[in-house]
């Protein structure tokens, strides 16, 4: 079979090169339908020409599907308010935090740490104003790149802000003054997500920030307070932290990191971030704000009741979540549904009830990711060219960026607990890995948590360095429906962070030979 | 049959999967390579199609993705692409057949190289249009044993493929079978969650690890239930295969995180509808509803230069420009970019520009001001006068906002004078200075050079 491969491959490829002529575009049969119309239509087009495909919203679940739909031969439009594309995610999220978290690391580092290695720094000076220009230089970097990908994939971008005329059409305020209107036989909603504001706090992005604030503060807050314990609040936090900032996370539930976070891990990443200087407050709600004087007071108590205190901060971070961002986009005016939670309603193919307008990323079900968006708009477009798509939503990880890394995919012991699925658990420390102890870098450990029975891998656990890179391969394992055994037999280079991996999957089906 | 829609093998075997799994059945070491070529389902309606036209002739070679011939159906003519490089040997059903059924011969196919004189035509494959599993060509016979192996019984075939080196095994996992005797192939059928099925990928070092401990060949992974993603066989599988767990509980196990791939849109909760804003009975309750406190600015304005004008326009151009024009278009430009009020407060897409320095925080912003005009002494002008729109729930509700927002409501000619007029706006707490700013711009523009208006 295989052995056959080799020069049938070659043969075919002479082939080709004699048989160009008559199919140079080999292409699925609705975009062939589409490029036949296309191709008809073109000469006459008008501004009011009906595209296959308009997307509102650039940011990636938007950007990603109009691209992926360019390739596919789709005529296509992407409107974005902002002035530039890429969304929360590369003006005011994923990317500039990235670049904070990693200068800022590089920054605590030299004051820190580089004594013991024998790296001897003399006066070490923060200048806030340059790291955020380093940040500015990544993010417009990265924006105008989708710009090109635009041109290269043909697609029409309009800047504007787009509300729904009618089920095809979408009447476009445009940025630079004056109207549009633009038709589409299919539409997504990309419209994304915005922070939930605090009641009883005013966000002002100086004093009372979101995560768009906290990515572009003009000098570092002596206090700061963070509402709210997820990543986001802890990813900030560690940057101010790092930076010179006396930081204090509120966080209503009983660990941080959020629902998704495997206890364990959580509390390990805690215990380090403690060490870096963060303080916790767990179980604890924020009664009231008052951000009328010159700093902003916030009351809290035990979440189950008890002692009440004040907090005093110069800068609150609001970071108690995300919700779906549909205002103005005139779905009354086609009659769509939403949740009780703002998501706006689909079926298993992005339907929404009106079966052209499908909606993809954080404005509809699922967890609010960057690489879920990115995943969803593939998919939907794939369904409108190859009446086929698919996310595998329980093989998205999850990562949190803070130093050590936080990484996981799949389930965590709560949820297999409550599933009542039997399970085993195996762990590998980072203390016992050989590159982790060179480094000087050994916080944090690798968990899997495998099914009793069959070794299927269910989950996978990482706090520590390099989590989020490392991720990949448990992402990897789990859509393939691996056993901790398969990863266990694998082979893994020596000396290398991976290596604390593989035993931690030897841990969970026989033994580590580290540890 | 409006469009042509030019289908992949590819996609078309997705209907019809049994047509790629086919390829193998029924064919014996001399004429393995000739294979039979149905009639493929190119939609999962698909029940029978015309052959509109053969692309390639008896006895030519094709490459993967050459079109193959042109299926007409009742609802498109689409071209049917050939998956794998190969040689049409033989044409069963030629152009212009009416209603082939899906699944019947239409060609007899060849593997590329192959040389066609010395093949043997297959026998029409009755099984194979149906979808039924093809009954197996396995010379051993050995069958597939219920529940656990009998370790006896499969010892010969752990005789017959002695330990290779494992490096080795794993490279060729898959290789190896290209060895065996074609009848082989024939086994495994249908690509459903926990069927046994030919393993096309490398065995996961778990399970080939566990077959070979248990004295079976990497060949055997083919009849044990695959529940693994795409029907892979996982390592669970083979421990319930051996029995050391239960059977059902692979499948059961690939169910549960089956159900867990895909978003959970049950139970979902509807918004409810906003409270839509009931027009019927706040008219008892208008006067206490609390309005925004406003401040009456005015100012004196002598219409004098624009009647002038007006005139002037009339007896050069014979056109007539009623007052309410100029006041309009002084009004427009005198809207542009007015300061900002002291109370206003930057949106969430200021604020978000700003971060990014798109653009500073606006500090003007375009008014929404509509002059109401009194004159001092009433005079009938011959102005041909708009009436004033009537009243609706709106003004109503917000006696004093109404006039400055509906933007309907022109200033009329009604009252006014040639000479000094008052000119007033209501504006807003803290809006002022932004309203005295927009009376000036009117007076400046009524005043001094009205003609600037209307040319």
């Amino acid at each position: 079979m295989f052995s056959r491969l080799l020069p049938r491959t070659a043969a075919r490829g002479a082939l080709q090169a004699q048989n160009q002529t008559p199919h140079i575009i080999r292409a699925t049969p609705v975009t062939s339908c589409l490029q036949s119309r296309i191709s008809q239509r073109r000469g006459f087009a008008t501004p009011t020409e009906e595209k296959d495909l308009v997307i509102v919203g650039g940011g990636v679940a938007g950007y990603v599907a109009a691209i992926k739909a360019g390739q596919e031969g789709l005529k296509v439009a992407c409107i974005e308010k902002r002035g530039s594309l890429g969304g929360t995610c590369l003006n005011v999220g994923c990317i500039p935090s990235k670049s904070l978290l990693n200068n800022s690391h590089l920054y605590h580092q030299i004051l820190h740490d580089t004594k013991n290695r024998g790296i001897e720094v003399g006066d070490v000076k923060l200048n806030l104003e340059q790291m955020m220009k380093a940040k500015d230089t990544s993010v417009s970097g990265l924006t105008k790149g989708i710009e090109f990908l635009f041109k290269k994939n043909n697609v029409e971008y309009i800047k504007g802000t787009g509300a729904f005329a009618d089920e095809h059409t979408i009447a476009v305020n445009l940025v630079d003054g004056g109207e549009t209107s633009v038709r589409g036989k299919n539409i997504f909603i990309a419209t994304g997500s915005e922070s939930t504001p605090f009641p009883g706090l005013e966000i002002d992005e100086k004093k009372v920030i979101t995560s768009t604030g906290a990515i572009a503060l003009k000098e570092v807050p002596k206090k700061m307070v963070v509402i709210g314990g997820g990543i986001i609040g802890l990813e900030m936090g560690s940057v101010w932290s790092r930076l010179g900032s006396e930081v204090t996370v509120v966080e209503f539930l009983g660990q941080i990191g959020g629902p998704g976070m495997d206890a364990e891990i959580s509390k390990n990443i805690q215990k380090t971030l403690g060490k870096q200087g963060m303080k916790f407050m767990l179980n604890t709600k924020v009664t009231q704000g008052d951000d009328s004087g010159e700093t902003v007071k916030l009351d809290v108590e035990a979440s189950k009741g008890g002692k009440a205190q004040t907090l005093d901060a110069d800068v609150v971070l609001v970071a108690i979540g995300r919700r779906p961002y549909t205002a103005g986009l005139g779905l009354d005016n086609i009659g769509l549904e939403t949740d009780n939670r703002g998501r706006l309603v689909i079926d298993s193919e992005y339907r929404t009830k009106i079966p052209h307008i499908r909606v993809i990323g954080d404005c509809t079900f699922g967890p609010m990711l960057a690489h879920k968006a990115e995943e969803e708009a593939v998919a939907a477009v794939e369904f409108l060219t190859k009446n086929y798509g698919h996310v595998n939503y329980n093989a998205i990880p999850s990562v949190m960026y803070t130093h050590p890394e936080v990484a996981w995919v799949g389930q965590n012991e709560a949820e297999l607990k409550e599933a009542g699925v039997k399970y085993k658990v195996g762990t590998f420390p980072f203390s016992a890995n050989s590159r982790a102890k060179t480094n000087l870098d050994t916080d944090g450990m690798v968990k899997f948590v495998a099914d009793a029975e069959t070794d299927r891998i269910l989950g996978i656990h990482i706090v520590g360095p390099n989590a989020g890179e490392m991720i990949a391969e448990g992402t990897l394992a789990l859509e393939y429906g691996a056993s901790t055994e398969d990863v266990g037999r694998t082979s893994h280079a020596h000396p290398t962070l991976a290596e604390a991996f593989k035993e931690a999957a030897m841990a969970t089906y026989g033994k580590a030979i580290h540890y | 049959m409006g469009s042509i829609v030019r289908r992949s093998a590819c996609m078309a075997s997705r209907y019809a999967p049994s047509y790629a799994a086919r390829r193998g059945f029924n064919v014996s070491v001399r004429d393995e390579a000739a294979q039979n070529f149905t009639m493929p389902a190119l939609s999962p309606t698909m029940t029978e199609g015309n052959i509109s036209g053969w692309r390639v002739k008896e006895g030519d070679s094709f490459s993967a993705g050459d079109v193959l011939l042109e299926i007409e159906t009742d609802k498109a003519t689409m071209d049917v692409e050939a998956q794998d490089d190969g040689i049409l040997v033989k044409v069963m059903q030629a152009d212009g057949s009416k209603g082939v059924k899906v699944g019947h011969r239409i060609a007899v196919t060849a593997e590329a190289g192959d040389d066609i004189n010395s093949l043997e035509i297959p026998q029409e494959d009755a099984s194979a249009s149906a979808g039924e599993p093809a009954k197996k060509n396995r010379p051993s016979p050995q069958d597939e044993t219920e529940g656990g192996i009998d370790t006896t019984e499969s010892s010969p075939s752990a005789a017959e493929a002695p330990p290779a080196s494992r490096p080795e095994a794993d490279a060729e996992a898959g290789g190896a079978s290209a060895t065996r005797p074609a009848a082989q192939k024939a086994e495994g059928q249908g690509s459903q969650g926990d069927k046994a099925q030919k393993q096309k990928y490398p065995l996961y070092p778990s399970v080939e690890h566990l077959l070979r401990q248990n004295g079976m060949s990497k060949e055997d992974a083919d009849k044990i239930p695959a529940s693994g993603p795409g029907g892979r066989l996982l390592k669970g599988d083979v421990l319930a295969y051996f029995g050391h767990i239960s059977k059902d509980y692979p499948a059961q196990a690939s169910a549960r995180l089956s159900k867990l791939s895909h978003l959970d849109l049950s139970n979902i909760q509807l918004a409810q509808p906003a409270p839509k804003p009931d027009a019927a009975q706040p008219a008892a309750k208008a006067p206490e509803l609390e309005l925004p406190k406003e401040t009456e600015v005015a100012v004196p304005v002598s219409l004098s230069a624009v009647i002038a004008t007006q005139k002037r326009v009339q007896d050069s151009l014979g056109i007539f420009l009623p007052l309410s024009t100029f006041i309009a278009r002084a009004s427009e430009l005198a809207n542009e970019a007015l300061p900002l009020g002291k109370n206003r407060k930057p949106t969430a897409d200021d604020l978000f520009n700003s971060v990014l320095g798109l653009d500073k925080v606006a500090k003007t912003s375009r008014g929404q001001y509509v002059p109401q005009v009194t004159g001092l002494a009433p005079m009938p002008l011959a102005a041909p006068t708009k009436s004033a729109k009537k009243p609706d729930i709106l003004d109503i509700l917000a006696p004093k906002k109404a006039l400055k927002k509906t933007s309907a409501v022109r200033p009329g000619a009604v009252g006014v004078t040639t000479g000094e007029n008052v000119f007033s706006v209501t504006a807003k707490l803290g809006e002022e200075a932004r309203a005295a700013e927009y009376l000036g711009r009117m007076k400046m523009a009524l005043e001094q050079e009205p003609g600037r208006l209307v040319v």
